[in-house]
């Protein structure tokens, strides 16, 4: 039989001082969500009101890059993910390479994309001009430089993933770059809506 | 003044969330559990004596506690109804898995604090307390370890006051003659 | 002639009452009764908003309200109280308002400020912050947040109570003293500062910023930091103990427990550091590019 263990040799003078606490080894919760899932009626989220469903309007565009990203990271492996979703996506959508048995590479990733997402993303770089245009201009500024800065990292990152294909640690850096975009380009979109009249 | 008004926000928090769980948020409920986790795994691994089972009867007492929900009253404590889950799950199981031992008469326990002559290494008490019969250890765990009455702990197994103070006679003479020390 | 100046002069107060005139700058006060824990909405075009909690059931409204205002809306209905500011020209002109707004302590508070820097303190229900240029400076009593703005900075303070936090800025940088429970926070070139009681999960990215983390975890925590370019300074210790696994491609890995990194390859860049801690019951994941990593389990 298994029991609570305690292995500090610590001594006590009361069964009252035994710990009432005791930590799983795991985290249930997991599993226990799970179930509630499968619950009818009882596991619909009414979340917390008007501003959880006016912060959530455009949310869907981070849902369809995450549904690109996802795709991307297949093949990165699913311990580098967070979360559980990668590794009920099948292995088919991972990847374009026509050529059998060759490891995708960089180039690769970057035409492994959702099409959702990607007319979603084009749709906000064409209108960001006009998005930023209604911005403040302190805000402008500094949301030029952030998209100039995650540019950069989508750069340097692509440019070093050339050397190293098969990299894991860069493949999910610039997963985690490309949402960062879509979530500023989400965020610029917003804002421009705030901008013009609330 | 700070720390008061953290208590009261602290009771405040829990109300807030369990309405909420209530209302279908299961954020707020995975919030409860995590407050909670470790006061229901303690108890259940102490009723079954095996870590899968406890694991097992802890997801089982929060899926309950979910759809019971609706019946639960705030002002009660939360930790004390998921307990009473938490026992029944446990219950329920071992009644699945085999006959069930036969109650001791009743006798009137009188109050202990359940101190020892000497103290004794945590394990060695746990180890003790673990090979204990079930009923004497179930009356033993709830009401030494985790501070319920005569009256609430056998209202959670669903025995006579007096049969639970029989059991707890009976878990005290055990422990004394596995420890060879007197139980107070 | 007599009848119009008598209409003009009792026509007067009239004019003194309203809430806004074009002409010139002026203050505004109301208060109406509202909910204990009702919702509480706040929108401000240009300025500044100030939120307190108080123990009246009451919201109490004082703004000063440059020229450009056209006046500010007031309503309480059904639970829900809605402050709204509106403004006559458009904020280039300079319509500012500085809002001081008092609501009851356990209100669920909403603001949203285009140009505007945000103040809470004293607000133990749910928060929702949104600026588009400006700070935010919230005070958080244990419910949940989710604070936003796209260019300026966010200074938290918690109590150590825990709760699930959402905070990002795009170019700011974001301070968080006394968090404890669950928090994502993110900005792209700002620096991430967190000082957290009792972490549960904890998932900090910046671009090109630097993640400064320092605090306790809970047993089973799980703490998940990256940048790009940044550095990582993490100096986490938890019950239970956590495994760590740290990379960066080009950047230094240093820790306090006298381990060493290795190279990820013979032949090109890339460390990785990976032990446990005590149990090893939590679990820590830093990432980096080209930064630095240090991590610590004690302060």
């Amino acid at each position: 039989m298994t029991g609570p263990t305690d292995t500090n040799g610590r001594t006590v003078a009361s069964l009252r001082e035994l710990p009432q606490s005791i930590e799983p080894a795991r985290d249930l919760w997991p599993g226990i969500e799970s179930q509630l899932t499968a619950l009818p009626a009882q596991d619909s989220a009414q979340g917390a009101g008007p501003g959880y469903r006016r912060a959530l309007r455009l949310r869907w565009l981070a849902a369809a890059a995450m549904l690109s990203c996802l795709a991307v990271g297949i093949w990165i492996g699913r311990s580098l993910l967070p979360g559980a979703a990668v590794g009920h996506l099948p292995p088919s959508t991972a990847s374009r390479s026509t050529v059998p048995g060759l490891a995708p590479t960089a180039l690769d990733a970057a035409y492994v994309s959702d099409p959702r997402y990607e007319r979603q993303r084009r749709a906000l770089v064409r209108a960001l001009q006009e998005r930023l245009a209604v911005l403040p201009p302190p805000a402008r500024a500094k949301v030029t430089a952030s998209l100039a800065a995650i540019e950069k990292a989508k750069k340097d990152l692509e440019g070093a993933l050339g050397q190293d294909p098969g990299n894991a640690l860069l493949q999910e850096l610039l997963i985690n770059t490309y949402q960062d975009e879509m979530r500023v380009l989400t965020d610029v979109h917003e804002a421009s809506d705030s901008g013009r009249g609330i | 003044m700070v720390h008061a008004q953290a208590e009261e926000t602290r009771v405040d928090w829990e109300s807030a969330l369990v309405q909420r769980a209530r209302g279908g948020d299961r954020r707020a409920f995975e919030r409860l559990y995590r407050e909670h986790v470790g006061r229901v795994y303690g108890l259940c691994l102490r009723m079954t004596r095996d870590a899968q089972l406890a694991e097992d009867c802890t997801q089982d007492t929060f899926i309950n506690a979910w759809r019971a929900l609706g019946k639960f009253e705030t002002r009660s404590s939360l930790s004390t109804w998921l307990h009473r889950i938490a026992v029944n799950v446990s219950l329920a199981r071992r009644r699945k898995s085999g006959p069930v031992e036969p109650l001791p008469a009743e006798e009137q326990e009188t109050a202990a604090e359940w101190t020892l002559e000497t103290p004794v290494e945590v394990q060695e008490l746990e180890n003790a307390i673990g090979a204990l019969p079930e009923g004497a250890r179930d009356a033993l765990v709830l009401h030494a370890l985790y501070g319920y009455s005569h009256g609430e702990a056998a209202r959670m197994l669903g025995i006579a006051e007096g049969t639970c103070k029989a059991q707890l006679h009976r878990a005290r003479r055990l422990l004394r003659e596995r420890l060879g020390m007197e139980v107070n | 002639m007599r009848i119009a100046l008598s209409l003009t002069l009792a026509l007067l107060p009239l004019l003194a009452a309203t809430t806004a005139s074009a002409s010139s700058d002026k203050t505004f006060d109301q208060q109406v009764p509202a909910q204990p824990r009702g919702v509480v909405e706040i929108s401000n075009v240009s300025g500044s908003i100030q939120v307190s909690g108080w123990e009246r059931n009451d919201v109490s409204v004082h703004a000063e309200l440059d020229a450009g205002v056209e006046r500010v809306d007031v309503s309480s209905d059904g639970g829900r109280t809605t402050i709204k500011v509106i403004v006559a020209h458009s904020s280039s002109d300079g319509g500012e308002a500085r809002l001081q707004v008092k609501i009851p302590k356990d209100s669920e508070l909403n603001v949203s400020a285009v140009n505007a820097d945000l103040t809470s303190s004293g607000v133990l229900g749910v928060q929702h912050l949104s600026a588009v240029s400006g700070n935010i400076t919230a005070e958080l009593g244990g419910a949940d947040g989710e604070l936003k703005t796209v260019s300026g900075d966010l200074r938290l303070k918690a109590h150590g109570l825990p709760a699930r936090l959402h905070v990002s800025t795009v170019s700011g940088d974001v301070y968080l003293e006394h968090g404890a429970g669950d928090l994502e926070a993110s900005t792209v070139n700002g620096t991430l500062i967190l000082s957290l009681d009792g972490a549960r999960s904890v998932r900090a990215r910046t671009t090109a910023g630097d993640v400064r983390f320092e605090g306790k975890l809970t047993r089973g925590a799980t703490l998940e930091a990256s940048t790009v370019s940044g550095d990582l300074n993490v100096r986490a210790s938890a019950e239970g103990g956590y495994a760590y696994e740290v990379s960066s491609f080009s950047g230094d890995i240093t820790d306090c427990f006298n381990a060493s990194p290795e190279r990820v390859s013979k032949y090109g860049p890339g460390s990785r550091l990976e032990g446990t801690r005590g149990e090893g019951a939590g679990h820590l994941r830093l990432k980096t590019m080209s930064g630095d990593v240090q991590l610590c389990d004690r302060p």
